[in-house]
């Protein structure tokens, strides 16, 4: 795994210090979306499709940073719409940074170049650019529905690379995934020298233009069986090793989708970044007033049947690595020999 | 509304009742597009409808109007009718349609 060690330490602190406190439900991660807006129209996608007046909208810079104090989390997500579109983005990163919050910035990659080159950006431990990547040159171009992304999104990683930035990749993975493809997509964003990948399935989203492809569980255990059974050692995952087992299915998570609240122009989304059930006017009531029990796997809630996704499970792979000697020797035992 | 009907563009359930009111205030918060509210003074309201809360003692819609910076709450017992009145912006199919210009593309090239 290649979180660095006071990312770490700052994530085991923080979960133990609410495990001591008795906390039951807590927030790891907050997804910070700050517009709708993109300049892409990804296949799997279900967040940007809304009225012109509503994509014009951008939340102030002081209305996310109130959202990132009353939530608490010690780490920032910023996905969108996509994020460089953001008028105030160099100084709402700025003062993430400055309260020494973990900023990991979703970016499809298409204006990073740009935006470095105007020094929108400094190099910090706190930011990552989390890049887009949903596989090779072909898939990834198919899956984002635009041709010459992918090769935009290798020049943005070079370009924050070679300034000291750190770089992570998100892959979202759909059916039809080719696991040998995958791992030569691995190999290929080693060789550029990013510093961790990030996997997920996709989530069915409803409003998505392509409904055809999303993964169902035992296909997602297969596949990345498939990819991740036997990794090589230079294979670094930006993530819970627990979560990327619990692909495999090799434990038995439950969703925790209070894990990583989702803030947007809306408010407070209920009850997760994936589902739309209402919103909240503040972090207190979506914690307090959200039926919780309606869903998760185990709720029987058709919605999130199928779901696997790190944004409702990550945080439970997290917690379950503080919760038990098991969790933690097995989280330790991936961390050391590179094995899931 | 038949479960036929693909999108719920132009749909204009006429006038409605409490229970039916409920019911296509539901349609309207999962509806992608602008809607119209027709409100007991006659006004109509154009925008977004991003919220709802009907788990409180006066229940509630938000909307962004088209017209306005900010949102608005607008109670349910205001509300006589609601129109869906903007486009759909998550109706149509634009991955088959970019799939079928990159097949056509690549047909073309061999």
């Amino acid at each position: 795994m290649s979180v660095p060690i006071s990312q770490m330490w700052t994530v085991a602190s923080y979960v133990l210090g609410q495990k001591l406190r008795g906390r039951k439900r807590y927030p790891l991660v907050l997804m910070l979306e700050p517009l709708f807006r993109c300049n892409l129209a990804c296949a799997g996608c279900g967040k940007i499709q809304y009225p012109a007046h509503i994509l014009k909208k951008n939340l102030s810079v002081e209305q996310c940073i109130a959202a990132v104090e009353e939530c608490g989390a010690p780490m920032v997500s910023i996905p969108g719409g996509e994020p460089l579109m953001y008028p105030d983005i160099g100084r709402l990163v700025k003062e993430l940074v400055a309260r020494r919050k973990y900023v990991y910035l979703c970016t499809n990659a298409i204006l990073l170049k740009e935006r470095l080159q105007q020094g929108v950006f400094t190099p910090s431990k706190y930011l990552s650019f989390s890049v887009h990547m949903d596989g090779l040159r072909e898939e990834h171009d198919e899956a984002v529905c635009r041709e010459g992304i992918f090769d935009q999104a290798v020049e943005g990683i070079r370009e924050a690379l070679a300034r000291g930035f750190r770089v992570t990749t998100n892959s979202t993975l759909f059916d039809g995934v080719n696991p040998v493809r995958m791992q030569i997509f691995f190999d290929e964003m080693m060789d550029l020298g990013v510093e961790g990948m990030m996997l997920s399935p996709g989530y069915s989203y409803s409003k998505a233009p392509d409904q055809e492809h999303f993964l169902r569980r035992q296909k997602t255990n297969e596949i990345f069986t498939k990819m991740l059974s036997n990794p090589k050692r230079r294979w670094k995952f930006n993530q819970s090793p627990l979560f990327l087992q619990f692909l495999m299915g090799k434990w038995d998570f439950e969703c925790t989708p209070w894990g990583m609240p989702a803030y947007n122009i809306f408010g407070w989304q209920r009850p997760c970044y994936l589902l739309q059930e209402g919103y909240a006017a503040s972090f207190k009531e979506l914690m307090e007033a959200t039926r919780w029990e309606q869903y998760g796997h185990k709720s029987g809630n058709e919605k999130c049947k199928d779901c696997m996704v790190h944004c409702g499970y990550e945080a439970t792979a997290v917690d379950a690595t503080f919760a038990s000697w098991k969790g933690l020797s097995a989280a330790a035992r991936a961390t050391l020999t590179g094995k899931l | 509304m038949s479960d036929e009907q693909a999108s719920l563009e132009g749909w204009d359930p006429g006038a409605l009742d409490t229970a039916r009111l409920a019911e296509v205030i539901e349609h309207a918060f999962d509806y992608r597009g602008d809607v119209t509210l027709v409100l007991d003074d006659g006004r109509q309201v154009e925008g977004y409808l991003f919220n709802r809360n009907r788990d409180v003692a006066e229940p509630f819609v938000q909307v962004y109007e088209r017209t306005q910076s900010g949102a608005s709450s607008i109670p349910y017992a205001r509300i006589r009718a609601v129109r869906f009145t903007g486009k759909d912006t998550a109706a149509g199919n634009s991955y088959a349609a970019w799939r079928e210009r990159r097949q056509a593309k690549a047909a073309s090239e061999h």
